[in-house]
């Protein structure tokens, strides 16, 4: 039982994979793992870490070439081959170094954001494209006096989203991501889709409309590596064709 | 480098936004700091729910929930700590609380009628709690940020807070060390709200985020605030076997029922009347006696039965839970039942604030999990953290926006006077050689909390238990670390955080030693009755010369008189 991790620090010529042997534990997670390494052999190693309930979305690396969750994803299941997802192939996730899957488990900082260190990406394009979408509720009726009333059913549909974390396993995973740096990407479009269908707003909806630009809701080409990687079960991809259907229907009326 | 704000809120979990919100409502130059991204706060986590009385259930026989019902179950439950004002405040504040971040854009969960759904919660007289499924903080925290990031109210993300700065006994502003690139910053502010989250991870077994290690309590006691009521720690009776993530109390609000390793739904025999939801310090005595009376599983723990509630239910429900229990114990809690053990969850202590959130200092504020505004007293109730948050994160706002009004941003020297003070304590720190390392010690702090201040305390385990505190609080002036660099140093932020931990655990030692009753959370096994005629008063913790003092102030009493709790 080994971790196989991405080294990386300003100043280095190229990346570097340090290998650790593990003392396995029941059910040990990638994320404990990773502070068994930090502990134990090298207390340098850089991940970002909170909650270690698979709630927060801080934890998003790639591993065994796939974007998940560190302290979701087990180090057994992974060696036994049990946590395998099928998802298109991008060139973020070619080969980088070998590593032998029933023995070593490859934890990689996630594509298509600037490594700053070891497994920490800088998120700040992820976040930027998130304020981007504007994901504020503004309704344009005034607020009632109690709470809008909401049918329970509608809530459900809305809850599909809502339950985004924000962790950015699906931009990592998103082959359009990483040919073209300027698309939106699945999670702030998902998030603006969460605002879209919404009930409470009544008015005349524009709120598709932000993301009607070549990078915003046009740019997908419905890999749909976003929905396979969600970690909370967010289906990006599923949204950006419903969006896609309403705003060419709309053009049409026009 | 120096920045300048009138309002300075440390911490971006739910309380931090929500004042960060109202600061920036009243036209003042406010901005949060934060050692992770707002989203990655423990708030986050926040599962079952939030309470308010809104009414939109009715009770059993048919009557509508108060303000008034809300506070007699609050002081009930708090064994008559809370004080009383601050509990009144709280229950009038909740139903607009709630209301306002419905407006704010929450998806909360409705009834058939689309009013806000509530369930029944611990200790609760009505169904009060109003929840998202079983992923209220999250909704909650989602909400608050998107207005905090549409507004641009600027964060100062992954920023470990290293010490408040004072001039003339007030606090005026604080350093902080930039994860990234390692630089120390100052900030001057006209006042500074702690919000900063609780310290469960001084115990072994929690189920709070990794993050949760009580910097702020630690920050404001060397300041020179005073912390109170710091023994009180709730256990929660269900986290999951194994890691300790938390099972909601919202389970159980559902139907859930515990059963021992013979079947027995052991709560029918310690609370004949709430059964599964009689309180938290209630349920997790329960448990850990079955454990220790033989009647547990192997490892120590129960069984936690959701089956009966039937697939619909759960997946709609408690859909959270149900991932978690599969993905962290392999367990589908609509095929088996969970195993679930008490564990540490919640910090009723904090730093001593009065109604409007002043602490001791001047200038520093401190309002949520951090704070000890004693609306929790000896015991929280399911809900009533995440409704604190939001109603004192906005009121404690209000009253900072009043304070500052008449005041002027003192001057830069005495931050700059601390950004070389510490600059120097780092430099300090990355230049020792040889000693221990910093994780095991911490182990060890964490153990010794969790098997000497635990459910049942002790007089003589306690005492060996602050005998063990000291001693790491000596060998932690030795430690040193592998890793040298200031850009990004993980290493350096735990052992600045485990210093302030050590902290909070002589401050949780000395209270617990000290109060000999038992009351709420806090179980004596040598005091076994509550001891109103000594003991119905608050505990209060000072630093004077690098050493520790309790002290004690009265309790505010109201309407309800202090009885005899039987659930």
């Amino acid at each position: 039982m080994k971790l196989k991790v991405y080294r990386y620090h300003e100043g280095m010529a190229a990346p570097r994979y340090d290998t650790f042997q593990l003392v396995p534990s029941p059910a040990m997670t990638v994320l404990e793992a990773l502070f068994q390494f930090q502990e134990k052999l090298d207390d340098s190693l850089a991940f970002r870490y909170s909650c270690r309930g698979a709630v927060c979305g801080t934890c998003a690396m790639l591993i065994n070439k796939v974007p998940r969750l560190a302290c979701r994803t087990q180090v057994e299941s992974l060696l036994k081959g049990n946590l395998k997802v099928a998802i298109a192939p991008y060139p973020a996730i070619g080969e980088t170094v070998p590593w032998d899957p029933e023995e070593e488990v490859l934890v990689e900082p996630l594509p298509h954001l600037p490594v700053i260190r070891d497994l920490i990406v800088d998120m700040g394009i992820f976040f930027q494209y998130y304020r981007f979408i504007a994901p504020v509720f503004r309704p344009s009726d005034p607020d009632p006096e109690k709470e809008r009333i909401m049918d329970p059913a509608a809530v459900k549909k809305l809850e599909t989203y809502t339950n985004c974390v924000l962790c950015a396993a699906c931009h990592a995973a998103c082959p359009v991501v990483g040919q073209n740096p300027e698309y939106l990407g699945p999670a702030a479009l998902a998030k603006l889709y969460r605002f879209h269908v919404d009930p409470r707003d009544v008015e005349e909806d524009s709120t598709l409309k932000r993301a009607d630009i070549p990078n915003g809701w046009w740019a997908c080409d419905l890999y749909g590596n976003c929905n396979r990687v969600c970690p909370k079960g967010v289906p990006p991809r599923t949204a950006i064709e419903k969006a896609v259907a309403a705003l060419n229907k709309e053009k049409k009326e026009a | 480098m120096i920045h300048h704000y009138d309002v300075l809120i440390i911490g971006g979990g739910l309380t931090g936004l929500r004042a960060a919100l109202r600061v920036s409502d009243a036209g003042l130059n406010g901005a949060v700091v934060s050692k992770v991204h707002p989203l990655r706060s423990h708030s986050v986590a926040a599962q079952g729910g939030m309470n308010a009385s809104l009414g939109n259930v009715k009770g059993e026989d048919g009557t509508k929930d108060s303000w008034k019902n809300h506070a007699y179950d609050t002081v009930k439950g708090s064994d008559y700590l809370a004080d009383q004002d601050a509990v009144e405040r709280l229950c009038r504040e909740a139903p607009t609380a709630v209301i306002e971040l419905e407006h704010m854009g929450t998806v909360w969960s409705r009834l058939a009628d689309g009013k806000i759904a509530q369930r029944p919660f611990g200790g609760a007289g009505f169904p009060r709690t109003c929840y998202a499924a079983d992923r209220t903080g999250h909704n909650a925290l989602h909400t608050l940020y998107e207005h905090v990031s549409g507004r641009q109210i600027p964060v100062y993300e992954e920023f470990f807070v290293t010490s408040l700065v004072t001039k003339d006994g007030r606090c005026i502003g604080c350093t902080a060390l930039e994860l990234m690139t390692g630089q120390v910053h100052g900030f001057l502010a006209k006042a500074v709200l702690m919000a900063s989250g609780g310290f469960g991870r001084i115990f072994n077994k929690s189920t709070n985020a990794l993050i949760n290690t009580g910097d702020g309590p630690a920050l404001a006691l060397r300041a020179g605030a005073l912390l109170k009521d710091m023994e009180f720690v709730q256990f929660h009776p269900t986290t999951l076997y194994g890691t300790n993530i938390l099972i909601t109390e919202g389970a159980r609000g559902e139907g859930g029922i515990l059963l021992n390793q013979n079947g027995e739904r052991f709560m029918e025999r310690y609370a004949p009347n709430s059964v599964d939801l009689a309180p938290r310090d209630v349920v997790a005595r329960s448990i850990e006696q079955e454990i220790a009376e033989g009647r547990g599983y192997d490892g120590g723990y129960v069984h936690l039965d959701l089956r009966h509630l039937g697939a619909a239910r759960i997946t709609e429900r408690l859909p959270g839970i149900r991932q978690i229990a599969i993905d962290f114990a392999g367990v589908d809690p609509i095929q088996d039942p969970v195993p679930v053990q008490p564990g540490q969850h919640y910090s009723m202590g904090g730093i001593d604030a009065d109604i409007n959130g002043a602490t001791a200092l001047p200038g520093l504020y401190a309002a949520g999990e951090c704070a000890c505004i004693s609306v929790h007293g000896a015991n929280r109730l399911g809900g009533n953290s995440l409704v604190e948050t939001v109603v004192f994160g906005r009121l404690v706002a209000e009253k900072i926006i009043e304070d500052v009004e008449e005041m002027t941003l003192a001057n830069d020297e005495p931050v700059k006077a601390a950004i070389k003070s510490t600059n120097d304590r780092i430099e300090g720190i990355l230049r020792r050689e040889g000693g221990e390392l910093v994780f095991g010690i911490k182990d060890v702090m964490t153990n010794n909390m969790s098997n000497k201040f635990g459910i049942f305390r002790e007089k003589q385990k306690m005492r060996e238990g602050l005998d063990e505190i000291k001693k790491i609080q000596e060998q932690v002036g030795h430690v040193s670390l592998q890793n040298k660099e200031r850009k990004l140093n993980q290493a350096l932020i735990r052992f600045l955080e485990l210093e302030g931990m050590l902290l909070l655990a002589e401050a949780v030692a000395r209270g617990a030693l000290a109060r000999e009753e038992s009351r709420g959370s806090h179980k004596r096994t040598d005091y076994p009755e509550r001891d109103d005629l000594n003991f119905l008063k608050h505990t209060l913790v000072g630093l004077r010369d690098d050493t520790m003092h309790v002290s004690y102030k009265p309790v505010t009493l109201g309407v309800f008189e202090p009885r005899e709790r039987v659930y």
